[in-house]
């Protein structure tokens, strides 16, 4: 009679554990060899980003290739749809919303109000300098995008995100620098918004953090990364606002685009895929610079460019499109935007005018390193203190 | 209480006066003083030597002191000596004797063997028989040359009182991981710095692509920095000379470091204890580390 009491436990104990009810061969094993391949893809990226970015970073690189090979941070995006107060606590953690902590800092530091406006003397006879007077303004309208980052230095991590009473998270971890180009495209009430690869989700939801958006349509070449994207929104946003009137998801091919609608967007964001710079280094599987990958890889800036272009295609004339990436290739950046400028004017009559982001880049400096002097876009460079990135984002208005 | 003491010495040293032999404390401090001492020196000298009292050992105090004034030190070399190691007061005169004689036969000469002992005298409370391990195991595992074994022992004594596991390792990962070979171990005098030192330094130089591990025919596409260029020096040096980094950079490293190699110990301690199970997993209760996989994701060196 013990015996048997004793064996239920152990069962019981045993059928807690759910794996073990799954068919062994259906349990997804990583490879256990007894000697790694020769040269994994993460050496490979290595290789291939130390021979391109030496020259591109010059003396840049080596601060940057630690940062990329250490442990990322990570920024929690404020989920405004949640009950719980999430800011307060994480705010009890030791982190901050750098997305306002500029803005006071700005206001109140004595030091970097005369910063603000010398920049703005130096630039009185150039036209962006109204630009970006009034971009500054402009980026104060949203203030419902919070995203928290523990401060410059502090590695701590943060704890997953707990649901509240209806299900919804609390938080959405991601690259705090991914918030950027959803700040940089600066939706404003009533606009219809396209997000031409959506998937995983972050932009997207920096994006409903708004509320502002009268129609907001996603799309994502592939089908399973547009189900995780349904997933996410499930788990963060309240079923009313993911209505059909306001919201729609598809899975086409983007480049493709123009031929369901063009001239109708009043924003649009393409955040192209790339070589994913961080994760390239990291994860073998699936790794875009495995061997297998090499043609795929290749043609990567001309889908960029195809990407881009049916976007600029998509807004409507003075609409506003941010393009950006996770990679710091020159050739996967700023070519592929000038290329896009140029094909644009010739191809389709359409003009374009770059944005300027520096504004955008003054107010985050505390927080992001960005790489000085880039003749088009800005980018955020990884650091040890703020390992944030890498990101390239670039504005463009439609003119015509 | 101090009489004590002065007894148990003085029916042990029958070259003291005859002096010595009135049980009087005034009379100890003398018998130190006609050993050469200062009046503080021998002070001193009988504060910690009455410590130990209770332990019973005081009787070899003398011996001790004998023996020291035997391998030729000076008063203020013996003091020296014994307040870096009080121990030493109560250690036996023949094993004492046995020890010194163990280290010159591992090669230890007149003149280097005072500079050791003054230098780490702790090495003379370590069995004759851990020394002749650990000369055994450089020489076997690590494959270092006689020689080579005496400079480690002088450059880096304390390595008598480490454990071999973890020096093995260290060797194992300078060796194999940095690629460099025993002569320039010795010469950067390896063994002072701990494996975690060693490991932090390399592997931000590693990282920021100054430092690789050479292949199987000792090759790299570029030139490795010598490891006692990098270890030997400051951080600061090392920052500036060898990493030019700024030192928060190297401070944030460090601190993510101590943590991977934490994770990556408490990973492994696992999967040894889950070993009867087929599959290690993480712990759905422990919160601190599930839904961290992205931020383990590191890359396999």
């Amino acid at each position: 009679m013990m015996a048997i009491l004793v064996d239920t436990r152990l069962l019981l104990r045993r059928v807690k554990d759910f794996r073990s009810l799954m068919p062994r061969r259906n349990r997804v094993k990583e490879k256990w060899a007894a000697t790694r391949p020769k040269n994994p893809p993460t050496r490979l990226a290595l290789q291939h980003f130390d021979a391109t970015y030496s020259v591109q970073l010059g003396n840049l690189w080596p601060s940057v290739r630690v940062a990329l090979l250490s442990e990322r941070k990570y920024g929690a995006l404020v989920n405004n749809f949640s009950y719980e107060a999430v800011l307060a606590n994480l705010q009890a953690q030791g982190c901050r919303d750098f997305i306002s902590d500029t803005h006071t800092e700005t206001q109140s530091c004595f030091e970097q109000d005369k910063a603000v406006e010398a920049d703005k003397e130096l630039g009185v006879s150039m036209k962006t300098s109204v630009n970006n007077s009034q971009q500054h303004s402009a980026l104060q309208l949203s203030p419902s995008i919070k995203c928290v980052v523990f401060p410059r230095g502090d590695i701590t991590r943060f704890k997953p995100a707990r649901p509240d009473m209806h299900g919804l998270l609390g938080y959405y971890l991601m690259d705090a620098a991914s918030v950027l180009p959803c700040l940089a495209l600066d939706v404003q009430e009533g606009h219809s918004v396209l997000d031409l690869c959506a998937a995983p989700g972050g932009k997207t939801l920096v994006l409903l953090q708004t509320q502002a958006i009268r129609f907001l349509c996603l799309n994502d070449v592939s089908v399973s990364r547009t189900l995780r994207l349904k997933r996410v929104l499930n788990s963060y946003v309240p079923k009313q606002f993911l209505s059909d009137e306001m919201l729609r998801i598809t899975s086409f091919d983007g480049t493709k685009w123009a031929e369901v609608e063009s001239n109708t967007f009043d924003r649009v964001i393409v955040d192209v895929p790339c070589t994913t710079d961080r994760h390239s280094l990291m994860e073998d599987d699936n790794n875009i610079f495995s061997k297998s990958r090499t043609a795929e890889r290749r043609r990567l800036p001309q889908l960029q460019l195809e990407l881009l272009l049916a976007g600029i295609k998509a807004a409507c004339p003075g609409g506003e499109i941010v393009y950006s990436t996770c990679t710091l290739s020159q050739i996967q950046n700023l070519s592929v935007v000038e290329q896009a400028v140029y094909l644009a004017r010739e191809n389709h009559g359409i003009h374009l005018e770059v944005v300027s982001l520096r504004p955008l880049t003054h107010m985050f400096r505390k927080t992001f390193h960005f790489t000085p002097d880039l003749q088009l876009g800005e980018m955020v460079v990884p650091h040890l203190a703020a390992n944030f990135g890498p990101i390239y984002m670039c504005k463009l208005k439609r003119l015509t | 209480m101090q009489n004590n003491i002065t007894l148990q010495s003085a029916k042990e040293n029958h070259e003291l006066r005859p002096l010595a032999q009135k049980p009087d404390s005034e009379l100890s401090l003398r018998s130190l003083l006609d050993m050469g001492f200062t009046d503080t020196q021998a002070e001193q000298i009988c504060e910690s030597v009455s410590k130990f009292r209770g332990g019973g050992f005081t009787k070899h105090a003398l011996s001790s002191l004998t023996t020291l004034f035997g391998l030729g030190l000076n008063p203020t070399s013996v003091l020296k000596v014994l307040q870096k190691c009080p121990e030493l007061y109560t250690v036996k005169e023949s094993q004492l004797q046995q020890r010194i004689g163990n280290l010159r036969k591992v090669g230890f000469v007149e003149g280097s063997l005072q500079r050791l002992v003054v230098y780490y005298p702790q090495i003379l409370t370590v069995p004759v028989k851990t020394i002749k391990n650990v000369v055994l195991f450089l020489r076997e595992k690590c494959l270092f040359t006689v020689q080579q074994v005496t400079d480690i022992l002088r450059d880096s004594p304390a390595i008598v009182q480490e454990d071999l596991g973890q020096v093995e390792y260290k060797f194992q990962y300078v060796y194999f991981r940095m690629g460099v070979k025993q002569a320039e171990m010795v010469k950067s005098r390896l063994f002072r710095f701990k494996l975690d030192e060693v490991r932090c330094r390399h592997c931000f130089l590693e990282r920021r692509g100054l430092y690789e591990t050479p292949d199987k025919k000792g090759q790299t596409f570029i030139i490795n920095p010598k490891l006692d260029s990098f270890l030997k020096v400051a951080q600061d040096t090392f920052l500036t000379e060898v990493a030019k980094a700024s030192a928060e950079e190297y401070s944030v490293f460090q601190r993510l470091m101590a943590r991977e190699w934490q994770e990556e110990d408490r990973h492994h301690s696992r999967i040894e204890a889950d070993s009867d199970d087929e599959e290690v997993e993480e712990d759905e209760d422990d919160e601190e580390t599930s839904g961290k996989s992205g931020y383990r994701k590191q890359r396999k060196t």
